[in-house]
């Protein structure tokens, strides 16, 4: 008897616990609204990765496969150096507090700013590796028929690096999606901060976080199976 | 049509081509034959610019084209076709895109246009059922004869060959020397840098001896391999006939 009134107490426990966790005064939406501004602040980012990363990207490989550029290449270093080498979150509170300190800017917008440029220093890397990992014959097919560079770039090199280096890409995305997490650094109500809210106002850590990180996890896991069936669909020429 | 004069290349303190001058005619079948090292390939990438030479000078149809450039680079390039030893078909497209790419991208055909030469090179090169299938799908000497075709496309004015069956299966090299042997026939000017002496004694009109980055001998092919006078070309062919 005892064992089974310790279950139903606990049940009602933990039906109080939910209750005031998520349903008192909506703070379930504290969650929904946290995971819109996450998702808007990684797909903004990414775009800017990969467009940044794949400009920093030709320019690198340009540079190691033919000499040229060397200026454009320096400076490529010394971003990647500076980004890679210091912690995100460092950045993101530069960026917020010291280069937009004094300007009245959109938090969101610092947040992507500075995700995308952090991203685009991963991607480059990514991106040039794919590039490198393509055979030099190609490029002397492609000259050898009166293509130029950028248009062996386009047409031959990159659609075949691009498919080298999908997998890595695909996790670079989910690794960004994550790391917007500290976004709540410079005060931002992405889904961390949300869940964190939560805890503040009720004094109960473990339901809103558990319930954060269900959300990253299945976040994650549409990405990578997103991922998987893209690259899936890429190679089918290579082996039908 | 293609007229070398003193040509010269060096990778560092290397020398690899050391003063090389011929003149190759038009519709002429130029066979460099030579040891490994010897610098035949280098020769012959140096036609097209695949290598910048250090020295020297080469000319296509009255031009000086040593030191061309951008457009006027890729304008030469679509008249001097070449064939890999290791293929180099964009593994990424279709046969058909393979052979299409370049007439279409370098907007010399349409679409449409390139896929109907497509077809008549498919037919030619005896893969018309292979159009849609991807490069990794092919054996070694299928993927060469498609090769060819992809530079055919381009019409080109002459066609490098560097060691074309040199990666192959023996008994796939046949079906790829069958294939240069009918462009020869139908007046193709080649310049072929190949070991096969058979296929040299058979369709050259040139046979260019090549050793330590020198022509060292070249005639046709029965004063090269019947009375050959070099002493390097005397040792070169008691060991490789």
């Amino acid at each position: 008897m005892d064992f089974l009134t310790t279950i139903k107490d606990w049940f009602i426990e933990f039906g109080d616990k939910f209750y005031n966790t998520f349903i008192v005064e909506n703070r379930w939406m504290y969650l929904v609204n946290g995971l819109g501004t996450t998702l808007l602040i990684t797909a903004l980012a990414l775009v800017i990765g990969i467009m940044l990363g794949f400009i920093v990207a030709i320019i690198r490989s340009t540079n190691q496969r033919t000499g040229k550029l060397k200026v454009a290449n320096f400076i490529c270093r010394i971003y990647l150096t500076v980004f890679r080498g210091t912690p995100m979150v460092v950045q993101l509170l530069i960026i917020y507090f010291v280069i937009f300190g004094s300007v009245n800017i959109s938090k969101v917008l610092v947040a992507v700013i500075a995700f995308g440029l952090n991203s685009a220093a991963y991607v480059a890397e990514i991106v040039r590796s794919g590039i490198m990992s393509v055979d030099n014959g190609q490029f002397e097919a492609g000259a050898s028929l009166g293509f130029g560079y950028t248009k062996t770039m386009i047409s031959i090199i990159l659609p075949q690096a691009l498919r080298n280096i999908l997998p890595a890409l695909g996790n670079e995305a989910i690794v960004l999606l994550k790391e917007t997490s500290v976004s709540g650094y410079i005060a931002l109500e992405d889904l961390t901060k949300g869940g964190d809210i939560i805890r503040s106002n009720t004094y109960e850590a473990f339901l809103p976080l558990i319930a954060v990180a269900a959300v990253y996890l299945i976040m994650v896991i549409i990405m990578s199976s997103l991922v998987s069936r893209l690259e899936r669909k890429l190679s089918n020429d290579k082996r039908k | 049509m293609i007229s070398v004069n003193d040509l010269s290349k060096s990778f560092g303190d290397l020398v690899v081509l050391d003063g090389v001058s011929t003149n190759i005619e038009k519709g002429e079948k130029v066979v460099v034959i030579g040891p490994s090292g010897s610098g035949k390939s280098t020769f012959l990438r140096c036609l097209n610019l695949l290598e910048q030479p250090t020295g020297g000078s080469v000319e296509f149809e009255g031009v000086d084209i040593t030191h061309a450039k951008g457009k006027q680079l890729n304008e030469i390039r679509m008249k001097m076709g070449m064939v890999f030893q290791h293929f180099n078909l964009f593994p990424h497209l279709t046969i058909r895109r393979n052979i299409t790419i370049a007439p279409v991208k370098n907007k010399i055909l349409t679409q449409a246009q390139a896929d109907k030469r497509a077809d008549e090179l498919l037919a030619m090169v005896g893969l018309s059922d292979k159009a849609e299938a991807y490069p990794s799908q092919l054996s070694g000497g299928q993927k060469q004869r498609i090769a060819i075709a992809r530079t055919l496309a381009m019409n080109p004015d002459v066609i490098l060959f560097d060691e074309p069956t040199s990666a192959l299966d023996p008994e796939m090299v046949g079906e790829v020397l069958e294939l240069m042997k009918k462009l020869a026939e139908g007046g193709m000017t080649m310049v072929v840098v190949t070991h096969e002496m058979g296929f040299a004694r058979e369709v050259a009109s040139r046979v260019m001896f090549m050793a330590d980055g020198k022509i060292q001998e070249e005639g046709t092919p029965d004063e090269i391999f019947t009375s050959p006078k070099n002493p390097r070309l005397r040792d070169f062919l008691s060991r490789v006939l």
